[in-house]
């Protein structure tokens, strides 16, 4: 009985993971709620529908965003890849990302998309445009992604696998790392989705807790699916990725500032030597902190969305089986045989809400070990030359990582390539410089042109297993423009982050990606008055330079008798004569009354 | 001044030393200068002053002046106020009289055209007719619309005279779906070629002259609107029943700007969550596509569908009120433009060029079903110049309140008629006559005349704008396309009154487009704007220093020779 279960729902995970669905338009939602160590709660929202490729280009939406609809068939897009992120992902005690990190952008905004199009150019032109009017819908800054922030990557992105063979499609890629992304782009989100955030999971969204997350990423996915039988597809997939930290969303909106624990609430070390009433040695909490979706998101979740089909399980919460969990009563609770995955079938029109209480801890979910961690930074120093360094390192004792790695430079910040290097260190701590091409297995290298486009480097690197890699290459910082320089321009530039993609192991059918935290970049930044104070400056030098010269030429030269004599002539001289002649009055007259 | 006097004057120095040392008051001028010192100063002032003068003012006037490229100023105020074309509508009417012999016929035509005459006070919208020869009646098609040529004049209508025994009067029959117009008439009143009148052409004068009364209004009207030199289309306007000119101007302000494609966007609402679907391809197909094709010599179209479901009311509108009297929730007529949920309702308009028409059904939510306008029970409205609305009070399921998932093509009907009727009024076309082949046709004219004169309007305020402003620029492309807007308007003119109206609106669309681009010319209106103070401000460390002394010198120049030349004259 036990096995027929589990099998049966095994099949049912099958099935709600397949992505080709029978019928030609359909709508599916979900939600996955995990608790992650350090009181975060990690929480998934995944909306998918689909329309027939028939109706889309006829241009008939029912579940599909007529907004996003157009955009795409007049920029002839194909496939399409749009994610916001802000904040983190710590992957040192959160472990492995949602969705293998194929959900997530870097920092900001990042975008990609298969474009059809004859050539490059006309391509870029479409690109454009698509920026454009996505910048306009999800009131975005993407109309800035402009040719020096537009790569065309070579291995790092692949296609869906069911375009239409006739079409000769242009991966272009663009970021804005700088971009802060906020509610004004979660309002046109929610209103791609087919039940705007009034019904369903989507009910739960509230821009000042979604934007307060410790990390948190929207992603738009729109790909071609043609299933083996029956008509193509185009299929929309909308996520949004939170880590919520539970103690900083519990608070009040209100009365948001947090407030030290009364003194009688503190548990105490009493046998620390110094404890008494003003010294505390607080000991750890053994407890787990209670939560309940209510608490967290600000409001509860309202119903399902009628347009829902097939599975009714929404809601997923994957904790250890013994948790205490409070459900309404008319929800219907599944437990998956792994121990930890719980399902709830929510009734379609009661508000759900699920609260966990406060009780005491013996096991957690485990995490699942990492494959590679990887870190970027800035080295050097001085306004001219700097350095980069990338620290990968491969956690598996046993077998050695191979990936992708991915990063589009600005054209200020000008790489030395011959200056690529690398050194290992294994477990027992010694560095050991190595030929680069011994860790680099293929280089594709784009230089830049100045203003015209960024560096592109995609590197195929292999890490051999317990041990850390660290690639470094100089830069030189070029000199912007007086007018190239934004207006904060003493922030620094942002260099947005690189890619890693992690290719397939056997097991897996997806590639894992990661993201590497974005860079500030400080430029040599000058003041920015200098072009009036040079044009005041130099005007002076001229004039003095050129009342010199002009005097000398046309004046006349006397002596210093001669000059007091022409003075007397003058107006002026007769004047001053007069007013010595008073002076020498006044002064004669005191003299005599004295 | 130097303080180290040398050259010329070093020679004084040392007789005038000691008188200076012992006796201050004692003071003698200098020695008169040289006159080739003088000469010398001079040259040098001249010296500098020519150089400012022939080669910093060229200089700063090439790098400072602006592009301005030359225009045909006069001939654009002349089309601006009429002067250069003067519309006219000549309709070419065909008359096809089987049953008559071709004298009588011609003398037939002669009187109609004459009672005609004497009727119509506007000259510039006319009649002509035209007898059909007999051997060319069963060729000709009877679709105006379709027979279009490049040489002959579109014919506007065709009229077929049918004798009938047993009729004491004339009468006629206009056919609704093309342009013909059938007239039977007893065989008696055929006229005699002596009179001149004949109750047969009283008739079809009237007849014709009724057909086309709302066309000439219309236009009279826009004829009117542009401040032209013609005063005649103001006087028709006067002599109208009032009520007509107020159709005509309300019409006006409810169609959208003539564009060469419209976006046709159709939406869903609904503010629960069904229905959320729509049998809506085959709506369009059977209610849409052939109105969109009759339209397709005027304008194209595309069309693209939306469902949105959890369409709620801004908070700010009023909401729907029940009615007991009328079982029904009732919106305020007042309150219905504030219908649309601008801020919420996902109508973006369509991408590409063209304005988008917005139609929207909205499915009203069981617990506020049925939902009607107040005032008249109406469930349909148009938004002037952006679209049209349908309340669907979609029959509700009866055990429990909920409205249908699905709307079929049936229930679809009513309201995809109204939104046709919405359509005909958003693009402007008149109430009459009944034939829809004439409507539209007579839409080709008020089109082309208000593009014409559009065109012609925009052409003297780029006039007056680039006269009124010589500080902007105007790039070659503006030129050119001032040109091409002049050609193509005369050649609309031209074909206006050789009565070829299709061509004629092609015509004014492009000329339209161009006027358009011209002024709306991006590099026309400067991005960057340093205000004059601005440029005086930085320069004025170099301009004062300089300035002065080279001023200074040449008024003390100017002086000297003036005095010079003063004392020369008084002298001898």
């Amino acid at each position: 009985m036990t096995v027929l279960f589990f099998f049966l729902s095994l099949l049912s995970l099958v099935c709600a993971s397949l992505s080709s669905p029978s019928a030609p338009s359909d709508y599916h939602e979900r939600l996955d709620l995990q608790p992650l160590p350090q009181s975060s709660l990690l929480a998934s929202f995944n909306f998918r529908s689909n329309t027939s490729q028939e109706s889309f280009e006829q241009r008939h939406f029912r579940y599909f965003p007529r907004a996003l609809g157009q955009i795409l068939q007049h920029a002839h897009t194909k496939e399409l890849h749009l994610r916001f992120t802000t904040g983190r992902w710590d992957a040192e005690s959160w472990g492995p990302r949602p969705w293998n990190g194929s959900k997530e952008g870097g920092t900001g905004v990042e975008l990609w998309a298969w474009i059809d199009a004859v050539d490059d150019e006309r391509a870029f032109a479409k690109w454009i445009t698509l920026t454009q009017s996505l910048s306009g819908l999800f009131c975005a800054s993407m109309n800035f992604v402009d040719s020096t922030r537009t790569t065309r990557p070579v291995v790092s992105f692949d296609p869906a696998e069911d375009h239409s063979p006739a079409s000769s499609l242009h991966l272009l890629h663009g970021t804005l790392p700088g971009e802060v992304v906020c509610t004004e782009n979660l309002t046109p989100f929610l209103k791609l989705l087919p039940c705007k955030g009034k019904a369903g999971i989507s009910s739960l969204f509230d821009g000042h807790k979604l934007f307060d997350a410790s990390w948190q990423s929207m992603s738009v996915d729109v790909r071609p699916i043609c299933p083996e039988q029956g008509e193509c597809l185009v299929q929309i997939e909308q996520t949004v990725d939170m880590v919520l930290d539970i103690d900083r969303s519990k608070r009040p909106r209100d009365n948001p500032i947090p407030r030290p624990v009364p003194n009688d609430q503190l548990a105490c070390d009493a046998s620390k030597p110094y404890h008494s009433d003003d010294t505390c040695y607080p000991l750890e909490n053994t407890l787990e902190k209670g939560w309940s979706l209510a608490e967290v998101f600000g409001r509860s979740l309202n119903g399902v969305c009628p347009l829902t089909e097939g599975n009714p399980e929404t809601v997923c919460l994957r904790v250890p089986n013994e948790r205490r969990v409070d459900i309404p009563p008319e929800v219907t609770e599944t437990r998956q045989a792994d121990g930890y995955t719980r399902c709830f079938a929510l009734h379609p029109s009661t508000p759900f809400d699920l609260s966990i209480p406060e009780q005491e801890v013996h096991s957690q979910v485990p995490l699942k070990e990492r494959s590679l961690h990887a870190e970027r930074t800035i080295v050097g120093h001085g306004q001219e030359r700097g350095g980069m360094r990338i620290i990968f390192n491969n956690p598996s004792e046993t077998s050695p990582v191979e990936f992708i790695y991915f990063e589009t430079l600005p054209w200020f910040l000008r790489p030395f390539v011959h200056t690529l290097q690398a050194t290992i260190t294994g477990h027992d701590g010694v560095r050991r410089q190595v030929p680069s091409s011994q860790i680099v297995k293929e280089t594709f290298y784009r230089p830049a042109i100045d203003r015209k486009r960024g560096t592109q480097l995609e590197l195929t690197l292999s890490v051999p297993a317990a041990s850390t890699v660290t690639l470094t290459y100089d830069f030189e910082k070029a000199i912007l423009r007086y007018t190239e320089y934004p207006p904060d321009a003493n922030r620094g530039f942002n260099v947005a982050p690189a890619v890693i993609r992690l290719n397939p192991q056997d097991n897996e059918s997806s590639p894992i990606y990661i993201r590497t935290t974005s860079l500030l970049l400080p430029l040599p930044t000058p003041d920015f008055s200098m072009p009036y104070n040079v044009i005041i400056l130099t005007s002076t030098v001229i004039a003095l330079a050129f009342g010199n010269i002009f005097n000398l030429l046309v004046r006349r030269f006397v002596s210093k008798e001669e000059a007091a004599a022409l003075m007397a002539q003058t107006l002026k001289g007769r004047l001053l004569g007069k007013i010595v002649a008073l002076r020498d009055r006044i002064r004669g007259k005191t003299s005599k009354t004295e | 001044m130097s303080s180290k006097p040398e050259g010329l004057e070093s020679s004084n120095i040392s007789c005038n030393d000691a008188p200076a040392m012992s006796s201050e008051t004692v003071q003698r001028p200098p020695p008169p200068e040289k006159p080739a010192a003088i000469l010398t100063r001079t040259k040098v002032i001249a010296a500098f002053w020519a150089v400012i003068i022939f080669l910093g003012f060229p200089i700063w006037w090439q790098t400072t002046s602006i592009h301005r490229a030359r225009l045909p100023i006069q001939e654009m105020v002349n089309w601006a106020s009429g002067k250069t074309c003067r519309p006219v509508f000549p309709l070419e009417i065909q008359f096809a009289t089987p049953s008559l012999p071709v004298s009588d016929a011609q003398h037939l035509l002669r009187t109609t055209q004459h009672t005609l005459d004497d009727l119509n006070e506007f000259s510039a919208h006319h009649l002509r007719l035209k007898l059909l020869e007999s051997s060319n009646i069963e060729s000709n098609s009877p679709d105006g619309l379709r027979s279009i040529t490049e040489d002959n004049a579109d014919t506007v209508l065709s009229v077929r005279l049918i004798a009938q025994e047993d009729l004491t009067a004339p009468r006629s029959v206009l056919h609704s779906e093309t342009t013909q117009l059938d007239v039977f008439y007893p065989p008696s009143q055929v006229p005699v070629p002596s009179s001149s009148n004949s109750p047969l052409s009283a008739f079809i004068a009237e007849e014709l002259q009724r057909l086309f009364g709302e066309e000439k209004a219309t236009i009279a009207h826009v004829l009117s609107n542009n401040n032209g030199a013609d005063h005649q289309p103001a006087a028709v306007l006067n002599s109208l029943p009032p009520q007509i000119a107020e159709t005509i101007n309300k019409r006006e302000r409810r169609s959208m700007k003539y564009a060469e494609t419209y976006h046709l966007a159709f939406s869903l609402f609904t503010p629960g969550s069904a229905p959320s679907s729509w049998d809506i391809e085959a709506a369009i197909q059977e209610y849409l596509t052939p109105l969109l094709q009759a339209f397709s010599p005027i304008s194209n179209f595309t069309v693209d569908t939306q469902v949105q479901l959890y369409a709620m009311f801004s908070p700010m509108t009023p909401q729907p009120e029940y009615d007991e009297s009328q079982a029904a929730w009732t919106l305020k007529k007042e309150d219905l433009s504030a219908f649309i949920n601008a801020a919420e309702w996902p109508l973006s308009p369509s991408i590409g060029s063209g304005p988008t028409i917005n139609f929207i059904l909205y499915v009203p939510a069981p617990s506020q079903s049925p939902m009607v306008v107040k005032e008249n029970h109406a469930t349909s409205w148009i938004i002037p110049q952006w679209g049209g609305v349908f309340l669907l009070n979609a029959p509700l399921s009866t055990s429990q309140p909920s409205n249908p998932s699905h709307l079929s093509k049936e229930s679809l009907q009513s309201a995809f008629l109204t939104f046709s009727h919405q359509l005909l009024t958003l693009m402007g076309t008149p109430a009459t006559p009944t034939s829809l082949p004439l409507r539209l046709q007579t839409l080709i004219r008020i089109r082309a005349a208000s593009l014409l004169l559009s065109a012609s309007s925009t052409m003297g305020s780029l006039a007056r704008l680039t006269k009124s402003l010589p500080s902007i620029p105007i790039p070659a492309s503006v030129a050119t396309s001032v040109s091409t807007t002049l050609s193509h308007l005369s050649s609309a003119c031209d074909q206006l009154r050789e009565g070829r109206f299709a061509a004629a609106l092609a015509s004014a669309r492009v000329a339209e487009t161009e006027a358009e681009r011209s002024f709306f010319e991006k590099s026309m209106v400067g991005q960057v704007y340093f205000p004059d103070e601005h440029k005086v401000a930085v320069y004025l460390p170099l301009l004062g220093p300089i300035g002065v002394p080279l001023a200074v010198g040449l008024l003390k120049e100017l002086k000297r020779i003036i005095a010079g030349w003063k004392s020369r004259r008084s002298s001898p």
